[in-house]
């Protein structure tokens, strides 16, 4: 027996399994993610899942699923949009200012709120000078005369009212946008949330 | 610890994978390629069988890690024990700064969250009369991470009432008054929403949320 623990010792038996194991990581986070972009529709540069934590979902995409949105709700009960990038593909980052326009009567239709959320990278909230880090459907958003309705990102106060200003982090960050009991326009598809505009100085 | 692993993913990938690439070269510098043949089959042996492995186990994985975290340190009061609610009092932003999962979190959404063990029996989940106020809570199974059952607005209405959950082998009558919730499993994550439309709302809301209950059947079987 002594003899063979120190084969295994020696042999690199060992190093194997450490590194199969590693790799066997890796592979599975490149899997997932595959699986998970073939599952994510993107318009706009807003991303949704809609079979995320739907009964039902195979071997592959339910680990995806875990992965990309870990136990959130059926789409049914909350869509969510996830952007890192503009409508024009460029990452989201504080050090610009961004605008979304929403067309009147094209605010997320829902049963019960909407809120749209800068976040980190990562998907934290990030305490920012305001103390608020989303806006919704109830904080008194202004329309514009023609009834549609921008909502400015930018780091800093703009200039005027700021019930429209969604403060967001200093550096990269992220967007999300959630609506619960989505309306039977974004449930069917049809739906497209506007894309975030970079608004240039 | 999970948010450091996921900002730095990159760079710990690239030291791991430089330090086997040393690992591999010194072998063959000091034993020739035949050096490598046992720990090169055993690494794809591994490497195979581990994907199937994570991928299988991933959901259980994540949804443990949700378990863990209930069970272990809670949302701000202390471990949750099992089979018991615990509301969050407070709203996501207000929880930025200290990293709590919670901040992932929706603001206008008060959290409730628990973790179900049916083990010993079927347990009661009661509601209060929510009154039109926008809530759910979600069953999401561990072995799939599916969400199996739900109730709440949407589902079961705003109405107070009494849900027995039971797992699905179990045979038998649910009390007349109460609604019966079969889970493909013994055990579940509870993950409750109760709407809050901002400060002024939130003690109204968490009121609510406080009411929402699992407790053991009245009645002894």
């Amino acid at each position: 027996m002594g003899g063979f623990f120190s084969w295994v010792a020696g042999s690199g038996v060992v190093q194997g399994v450490i590194i199969g194991g590693a790799l066997a990581y890796l592979t599975t986070v490149l899997i997932l993610d595959a699986v998970a972009k073939a599952e994510t529709a993107t318009a706009n540069g807003w991303k949704a899942i809609r079979r995320a934590g739907q009964p039902g979902n195979g071997f592959f995409v339910r680990a995806a699923l875990q992965k990309a949105l870990p136990v959130v709700n059926v789409f049914e009960e909350a869509a969510y949009w996830t952007a890192e990038v503009d409508g024009s593909g460029k990452r989201l980052t504080g050090e610009r200012a961004y605008r979304v326009h929403f067309p009147r009567g094209q605010l997320p239709p829902n049963d019960a709120f909407w809120s749209l959320t800068a976040t980190d990278t990562v998907g934290y909230m990030v305490s920012t000078s305001s103390g608020r880090s989303s806006v919704d459907d109830h904080s008194g958003l202004l329309a514009n005369a023609d009834g549609s309705v921008d909502i400015l990102l930018q780091a800093q106060a703009p200039n005027g009212a700021t019930q429209n200003w969604l403060p967001t982090p200093t550096g990269r960050f992220k967007l999300m946008l959630r609506t619960y009991l989505p309306g039977a326009a974004i449930v069917d598809g049809g739906y497209e949330v506007p894309p975030v505009v970079e608004v240039r100085p | 610890m999970n948010r450091v692993i996921l900002k730095y993913g990159y760079p710990i990938t690239a030291v791991i994978l430089a330090i086997f690439v040393w690992v591999v070269y010194r072998r063959i510098a000091d034993g020739g390629v035949q050096a490598i043949v046992p720990l090169a089959v055993v690494a794809v042996v591994v490497w195979l069988l581990g994907v199937f492995v994570f991928i299988w186990l991933w959901p259980r994985i994540t949804v443990g890690g949700f378990k863990r975290a209930i069970l272990r340190h809670g949302f701000g009061g202390g471990p949750i024990p099992v089979n018991t609610l615990y509301a969050v009092p407070h709203r996501s932003s207000q929880t930025a700064s200290t990293g709590s999962l919670i901040a992932t979190g929706a603001d206008d959404l008060l959290y409730v969250g628990g973790w179900l063990d049916l083990t010993a029996g079927p347990r009661v989940l009661q509601v209060p009369e929510m009154d039109g106020r926008y809530y759910s809570i979600q069953f999401t199974d561990p072995s799939s991470g599916a969400n199996v059952a739900y109730v709440g607005t949407r589902t079961t209405g705003t109405g107070p009432a009494d849900f027995l959950l039971c797992a699905r082998s179990r045979r038998g009558e649910a009390p007349a008054e109460m609604h019966r919730i079969d889970l493909p499993g013994r055990s579940a994550l509870l993950i409750g929403r109760v709407f809050a439309a901002g400060e002024d709302d939130r003690v109204a809301a968490y009121a609510l949320a406080k009411q929402i209950r699992l407790t053991a059947p009245g009645h002894s079987e």
